[in-house]
Protein backbone atom coordinates (compact mmCIF):
# COMPACT_ATOMS: atom_id res chain seq x y z
CA UNK A 1 0.00 0.00 0.00
CA UNK A 2 1.27 3.45 -0.90
CA UNK A 3 1.99 5.85 1.95
CA UNK A 4 -0.29 8.83 2.30
CA UNK A 5 1.46 12.09 1.30
CA UNK A 6 2.62 14.22 4.22
CA UNK A 7 0.75 17.48 4.85
CA UNK A 8 2.69 20.55 3.58
CA UNK A 9 3.53 21.69 7.12
CA UNK A 10 5.44 18.45 7.75
CA UNK A 11 7.32 18.31 4.43
CA UNK A 12 10.92 19.50 4.20
CA UNK A 13 11.22 22.80 2.35
CA UNK A 14 12.88 22.26 -1.04
CA UNK A 15 14.87 24.31 -3.51
CA UNK A 16 15.45 23.54 -7.18
CA UNK A 17 18.90 24.13 -8.69
CA UNK A 18 18.83 24.62 -12.46
CA UNK A 19 22.13 23.59 -13.97
CA UNK A 20 23.83 23.28 -17.31
CA UNK A 21 26.59 20.81 -18.12
CA UNK A 22 28.96 21.13 -21.08
CA UNK A 23 30.31 17.73 -21.98
CA UNK A 24 32.25 15.89 -24.67
CA UNK A 25 29.74 13.00 -24.56
CA UNK A 26 25.93 13.06 -24.22
CA UNK A 27 24.78 12.46 -20.65
CA UNK A 28 21.61 10.62 -19.70
CA UNK A 29 19.68 11.23 -16.46
CA UNK A 30 21.22 8.16 -14.81
CA UNK A 31 24.72 9.34 -15.70
CA UNK A 32 24.02 12.81 -14.27
CA UNK A 33 22.71 11.14 -11.08
CA UNK A 34 25.88 9.08 -10.66
CA UNK A 35 28.12 12.12 -11.39
CA UNK A 36 26.35 14.38 -8.87
CA UNK A 37 26.14 11.71 -6.16
CA UNK A 38 29.77 10.67 -6.58
CA UNK A 39 30.95 14.29 -6.41
CA UNK A 40 28.86 14.97 -3.32
CA UNK A 41 29.94 11.77 -1.56
CA UNK A 42 33.60 12.46 -2.32
CA UNK A 43 33.52 16.07 -1.19
CA UNK A 44 31.06 16.07 1.73
CA UNK A 45 31.03 12.41 2.74
CA UNK A 46 28.09 10.10 3.43
CA UNK A 47 26.87 11.82 6.60
CA UNK A 48 26.54 15.31 5.12
CA UNK A 49 25.22 14.11 1.74
CA UNK A 50 22.34 12.43 3.58
CA UNK A 51 21.15 15.87 4.71
CA UNK A 52 20.84 17.19 1.15
CA UNK A 53 17.91 14.98 -0.04
CA UNK A 54 19.40 15.04 -3.55
CA UNK A 55 17.12 14.19 -6.45
CA UNK A 56 17.64 14.81 -10.17
CA UNK A 57 14.22 15.89 -11.43
CA UNK A 58 14.68 16.14 -15.16
CA UNK A 59 17.43 16.42 -17.78
CA UNK A 60 17.35 17.93 -21.28
CA UNK A 61 20.20 17.25 -23.70
CA UNK A 62 21.12 19.23 -26.83
CA UNK A 63 24.00 18.86 -29.25
CA UNK A 64 26.11 22.00 -29.60
CA UNK A 65 28.74 20.77 -32.07
CA UNK A 66 30.15 17.38 -33.11
CA UNK A 67 32.09 16.96 -29.87
CA UNK A 68 30.19 19.22 -27.48
CA UNK A 69 26.84 18.61 -25.81
CA UNK A 70 24.86 20.88 -23.50
CA UNK A 71 22.81 19.15 -20.86
CA UNK A 72 20.37 21.20 -18.81
CA UNK A 73 18.52 19.91 -15.80
CA UNK A 74 17.04 20.49 -12.37
CA UNK A 75 18.33 19.14 -9.05
CA UNK A 76 16.09 19.07 -6.00
CA UNK A 77 17.68 19.58 -2.58
CA UNK A 78 16.82 20.76 0.93
CA UNK A 79 16.46 24.50 1.46
CA UNK A 80 19.45 25.10 3.75
CA UNK A 81 21.88 22.98 1.71
CA UNK A 82 21.91 24.79 -1.65
CA UNK A 83 25.45 26.16 -1.38
CA UNK A 84 26.83 22.75 -0.34
CA UNK A 85 25.24 21.10 -3.40
CA UNK A 86 26.57 23.89 -5.65
CA UNK A 87 30.05 23.36 -4.17
CA UNK A 88 29.86 19.63 -4.88
CA UNK A 89 28.76 19.95 -8.52
CA UNK A 90 31.51 22.51 -9.15
CA UNK A 91 34.01 19.70 -8.64
CA UNK A 92 32.74 17.47 -11.46
CA UNK A 93 35.42 17.44 -14.12
CA UNK A 94 35.43 14.15 -16.03
CA UNK A 95 33.09 11.50 -17.34
CA UNK A 96 34.33 8.45 -19.25
CA UNK A 97 37.66 10.14 -19.91
CA UNK A 98 36.03 13.20 -21.50
CA UNK A 99 35.97 16.60 -19.88
CA UNK A 100 32.71 17.88 -18.41
CA UNK A 101 31.81 21.05 -16.53
CA UNK A 102 28.70 21.91 -14.50
CA UNK A 103 27.44 25.49 -14.11
CA UNK A 104 24.55 26.53 -11.90
CA UNK A 105 22.02 28.64 -13.79
CA UNK A 106 19.90 29.64 -10.82
CA UNK A 107 17.89 28.63 -7.77
CA UNK A 108 14.09 28.50 -7.70
CA UNK A 109 11.32 27.49 -5.32
CA UNK A 110 9.37 25.51 -7.91
CA UNK A 111 10.25 23.37 -10.92
CA UNK A 112 7.97 25.46 -13.14
CA UNK A 113 9.79 28.71 -12.24
CA UNK A 114 13.18 27.02 -12.78
CA UNK A 115 12.24 25.88 -16.28
CA UNK A 116 10.75 29.25 -17.19
CA UNK A 117 13.55 31.44 -15.80
CA UNK A 118 16.71 29.40 -16.27
CA UNK A 119 16.25 26.37 -18.51
CA UNK A 120 14.28 28.41 -21.11
CA UNK A 121 13.10 25.52 -23.26
CA UNK A 122 12.37 26.31 -26.87
CA UNK A 123 8.68 25.73 -27.69
CA UNK B 1 31.24 42.85 -10.29
CA UNK B 2 33.54 39.82 -10.46
CA UNK B 3 36.94 39.42 -12.10
CA UNK B 4 39.07 36.43 -12.96
CA UNK B 5 42.72 37.45 -12.95
CA UNK B 6 44.34 34.23 -14.13
CA UNK B 7 43.10 33.08 -17.54
CA UNK B 8 45.59 31.59 -20.00
CA UNK B 9 43.54 31.79 -23.20
CA UNK B 10 42.08 34.99 -24.63
CA UNK B 11 39.37 32.93 -26.40
CA UNK B 12 37.83 32.34 -22.96
CA UNK B 13 36.76 35.99 -22.69
CA UNK B 14 33.38 35.24 -24.32
CA UNK B 15 32.69 32.29 -22.04
CA UNK B 16 33.76 34.29 -18.95
CA UNK B 17 31.39 37.09 -19.95
CA UNK B 18 28.53 34.57 -20.37
CA UNK B 19 29.21 33.15 -16.91
CA UNK B 20 28.88 36.58 -15.31
CA UNK B 21 32.39 37.98 -15.00
CA UNK B 22 32.98 41.67 -15.70
CA UNK B 23 36.61 41.24 -16.70
CA UNK B 24 39.53 38.87 -17.02
CA UNK B 25 43.31 39.18 -17.05
CA UNK B 26 44.84 37.30 -19.96
CA UNK B 27 48.04 35.88 -18.50
CA UNK B 28 50.99 34.91 -20.66
CA UNK B 29 53.98 32.95 -19.49
CA UNK B 30 57.30 34.79 -19.14
CA UNK B 31 58.92 31.82 -20.93
CA UNK B 32 56.96 32.16 -24.17
CA UNK B 33 55.42 35.61 -24.22
CA UNK B 34 54.08 36.68 -27.62
CA UNK B 35 54.03 40.35 -28.41
CA UNK B 36 50.49 41.61 -28.88
CA UNK B 37 49.86 45.29 -28.45
CA UNK B 38 46.11 45.60 -28.30
CA UNK B 39 45.12 43.29 -25.49
CA UNK B 40 43.52 45.95 -23.32
CA UNK B 41 40.01 45.94 -24.69
CA UNK B 42 36.67 46.97 -23.33
CA UNK B 43 33.69 45.37 -25.06
CA UNK B 44 30.23 46.12 -23.64
CA UNK B 45 31.62 46.76 -20.15
CA UNK B 46 33.71 43.58 -20.27
CA UNK B 47 37.37 44.34 -19.59
CA UNK B 48 40.40 42.34 -20.68
CA UNK B 49 43.67 43.15 -18.93
CA UNK B 50 47.11 41.96 -19.92
CA UNK B 51 49.28 40.07 -17.52
CA UNK B 52 52.41 38.01 -17.21
CA UNK B 53 53.19 34.96 -15.11
CA UNK B 54 56.84 34.96 -14.15
CA UNK B 55 58.65 31.67 -13.71
CA UNK B 56 61.81 32.53 -11.79
CA UNK B 57 64.71 30.23 -10.94
CA UNK B 58 65.90 32.31 -7.97
CA UNK B 59 65.14 35.68 -6.29
CA UNK B 60 67.70 37.51 -8.45
CA UNK B 61 66.12 36.14 -11.64
CA UNK B 62 62.70 37.14 -10.28
CA UNK B 63 63.79 40.77 -9.73
CA UNK B 64 65.25 40.96 -13.26
CA UNK B 65 62.07 39.58 -14.86
CA UNK B 66 59.80 41.84 -12.80
CA UNK B 67 61.89 44.85 -13.91
CA UNK B 68 61.56 43.72 -17.54
CA UNK B 69 57.77 43.17 -17.59
CA UNK B 70 56.42 45.64 -15.01
CA UNK B 71 56.16 48.61 -17.38
CA UNK B 72 54.02 47.03 -20.09
CA UNK B 73 51.67 44.69 -18.20
CA UNK B 74 48.67 45.45 -16.00
CA UNK B 75 49.11 42.39 -13.82
CA UNK B 76 52.37 40.75 -12.76
CA UNK B 77 51.98 37.27 -11.30
CA UNK B 78 54.76 35.20 -9.78
CA UNK B 79 54.54 31.44 -10.05
CA UNK B 80 55.03 30.38 -6.44
CA UNK B 81 55.84 27.12 -4.72
CA UNK B 82 59.51 27.61 -3.88
CA UNK B 83 59.88 29.21 -0.44
CA UNK B 84 62.66 31.59 -1.61
CA UNK B 85 60.55 32.71 -4.59
CA UNK B 86 57.50 33.15 -2.34
CA UNK B 87 59.45 35.38 0.01
CA UNK B 88 61.15 37.41 -2.75
CA UNK B 89 57.76 37.95 -4.43
CA UNK B 90 56.16 39.20 -1.23
CA UNK B 91 59.09 41.54 -0.55
CA UNK B 92 58.77 43.23 -3.96
CA UNK B 93 56.09 45.97 -4.15
CA UNK B 94 56.12 45.76 -7.97
CA UNK B 95 54.57 42.30 -7.81
CA UNK B 96 50.76 42.13 -7.89
CA UNK B 97 49.97 38.47 -7.20
CA UNK B 98 51.83 35.47 -5.81
CA UNK B 99 50.17 32.48 -7.49
CA UNK B 100 49.67 29.17 -5.68
CA UNK B 101 52.43 29.50 -3.01
CA UNK B 102 51.37 26.02 -1.75
CA UNK B 103 52.17 24.24 -5.05
CA UNK B 104 54.05 20.93 -4.59
CA UNK B 105 54.49 21.61 -0.88
CA UNK B 106 53.38 19.99 2.35
CA UNK B 107 52.83 23.36 4.06
CA UNK B 108 50.99 26.40 2.70
CA UNK B 109 54.20 28.11 1.49
CA UNK B 110 53.33 31.16 3.60
CA UNK B 111 54.53 31.81 7.13
CA UNK B 112 54.05 34.79 9.44
CA UNK B 113 57.12 36.59 8.00
CA UNK B 114 56.03 36.21 4.37
CA UNK B 115 52.45 37.15 5.35
CA UNK B 116 53.67 40.34 7.01
CA UNK B 117 55.77 41.25 3.96
CA UNK B 118 52.81 40.58 1.63
CA UNK B 119 50.66 42.86 3.74
CA UNK B 120 53.28 45.65 3.78
CA UNK B 121 53.89 45.49 0.03
CA UNK B 122 50.25 44.85 -0.96
CA UNK B 123 51.05 41.60 -2.75
CA UNK B 124 47.91 39.48 -3.21
CA UNK B 125 48.09 35.76 -2.48
CA UNK B 126 46.21 33.64 -5.00
CA UNK B 127 43.97 30.70 -4.21
CA UNK B 128 43.50 28.79 -7.44
CA UNK B 129 40.24 26.89 -8.02
CA UNK B 130 42.02 24.86 -10.69
CA UNK B 131 44.28 23.23 -8.10
CA UNK B 132 41.13 21.96 -6.33
CA UNK B 133 39.20 20.73 -9.36
CA UNK B 134 42.22 19.03 -10.96
CA UNK B 135 42.95 16.95 -7.84
CA UNK B 136 41.02 14.24 -6.03
CA UNK B 137 40.47 12.83 -2.55
CA UNK B 138 43.56 13.01 -0.31
CA UNK B 139 45.44 15.53 -2.45
CA UNK B 140 42.34 17.75 -2.62
CA UNK B 141 41.94 17.51 1.16
CA UNK B 142 45.59 18.55 1.54
CA UNK B 143 45.11 21.61 -0.68
CA UNK B 144 41.93 22.59 1.20
CA UNK B 145 43.91 22.42 4.43
CA UNK B 146 46.61 24.64 2.86
CA UNK B 147 43.85 27.11 1.87
CA UNK B 148 42.69 27.15 5.50
CA UNK B 149 46.24 27.87 6.71
CA UNK B 150 46.50 30.81 4.29
CA UNK B 151 43.09 32.09 5.43
CA UNK B 152 44.18 31.95 9.05
CA UNK B 153 47.26 34.06 8.28
CA UNK B 154 45.19 36.42 6.11
CA UNK B 155 42.84 37.15 9.03
CA UNK B 156 45.81 38.05 11.23
CA UNK B 157 48.00 39.99 8.79
CA UNK B 158 45.33 41.32 6.40
CA UNK B 159 47.22 40.77 3.14
CA UNK B 160 45.02 40.86 0.01
CA UNK B 161 43.63 37.52 -1.08
CA UNK B 162 42.51 36.73 -4.61
CA UNK B 163 40.56 33.78 -5.99
CA UNK B 164 41.18 32.85 -9.62
CA UNK B 165 40.31 30.01 -11.97
CA UNK B 166 43.76 29.51 -13.57
CA UNK B 167 41.78 28.39 -16.63
CA UNK B 168 43.23 26.91 -19.82
CA UNK B 169 39.90 25.87 -21.40
CA UNK B 170 36.14 26.36 -20.93
CA UNK B 171 36.11 23.25 -18.76
CA UNK B 172 38.19 25.08 -16.12
CA UNK B 173 35.90 28.11 -15.79
CA UNK B 174 33.18 28.21 -13.10
CA UNK B 175 30.50 30.82 -12.43
CA UNK B 176 31.35 33.35 -9.68
CA UNK B 177 28.27 32.22 -7.69
CA UNK B 178 29.47 28.60 -7.75
CA UNK B 179 32.92 29.69 -6.58
CA UNK B 180 31.32 31.70 -3.76
CA UNK B 181 29.30 28.60 -2.73
CA UNK B 182 32.45 26.46 -2.82
CA UNK B 183 34.62 28.90 -0.85
CA UNK B 184 31.77 29.21 1.66
CA UNK B 185 32.60 25.60 2.63
CA UNK B 186 36.03 26.86 3.81
CA UNK B 187 34.25 29.04 6.39
CA UNK B 188 35.17 32.27 4.66
CA UNK B 189 32.82 35.14 5.44
CA UNK B 190 30.78 36.63 2.54
CA UNK B 191 32.74 39.91 2.85
CA UNK B 192 36.06 38.08 2.50
CA UNK B 193 34.82 36.18 -0.57
CA UNK B 194 33.46 39.28 -2.29
CA UNK B 195 36.65 41.24 -1.66
CA UNK B 196 38.81 38.41 -3.05
CA UNK B 197 36.71 38.11 -6.23
CA UNK B 198 35.90 41.76 -6.77
CA UNK B 199 37.54 44.41 -4.57
CA UNK B 200 41.13 43.14 -4.59
CA UNK B 201 41.30 42.65 -8.42
CA UNK B 202 39.97 46.20 -8.87
CA UNK B 203 42.58 47.52 -6.42
CA UNK B 204 45.33 45.84 -8.48
CA UNK B 205 44.14 47.62 -11.62
CA UNK B 206 43.83 50.97 -9.80
CA UNK B 207 47.37 50.51 -8.49
CA UNK B 208 48.61 49.61 -11.97
CA UNK B 209 47.14 52.82 -13.40
CA UNK B 210 48.91 55.15 -10.96
CA UNK B 211 52.12 53.12 -10.69
CA UNK B 212 54.03 55.24 -13.23
CA UNK B 213 53.54 58.37 -11.11
CA UNK B 214 54.52 56.82 -7.79
CA UNK B 215 57.90 58.06 -6.57
CA UNK B 216 58.05 56.18 -3.27
CA UNK B 217 55.32 54.43 -1.32
CA UNK B 218 52.80 57.07 -0.28
CA UNK B 219 54.05 59.81 -2.65
CA UNK B 220 53.12 60.28 -6.30
CA UNK B 221 53.38 62.97 -8.95
CA UNK B 222 50.04 64.57 -9.79
CA UNK B 223 49.82 66.07 -13.25
CA UNK B 224 48.48 69.61 -13.13
CA UNK B 225 45.64 70.47 -15.50
CA UNK B 226 45.97 73.75 -17.43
Amino acid sequence: MKLKILPPSLRNPKRYISFEAISGVPLSRDEVISLVWEASLNFHGECKTSKFDLWIMKVWSTKLSHDKYIIKGIIQCNRGEVSSVRAAILLITKFRGKQVVFHTLGISGTIKAGIKKFIKLEN
Amino acid sequence: MFFDFHVHDIQLAGEAKRLGYRGIAFIQSSENECKSNNINEIKDDFKIFSGIEIYAKNPEDLRKKVQKFRGNKDVVIINGGNIKINRAACEDPRVDILAHPYKNRRDSGINHIIAKKASENDVAIELSINSIIKTRLSLRAKILSQFRQILKLQRKFQFPLIITSNAYSIYDLRTPEDIIAFIDCLEMTPDEIISSLSKNPMNIIEKSKIRKNVVVKGARIIEQDD
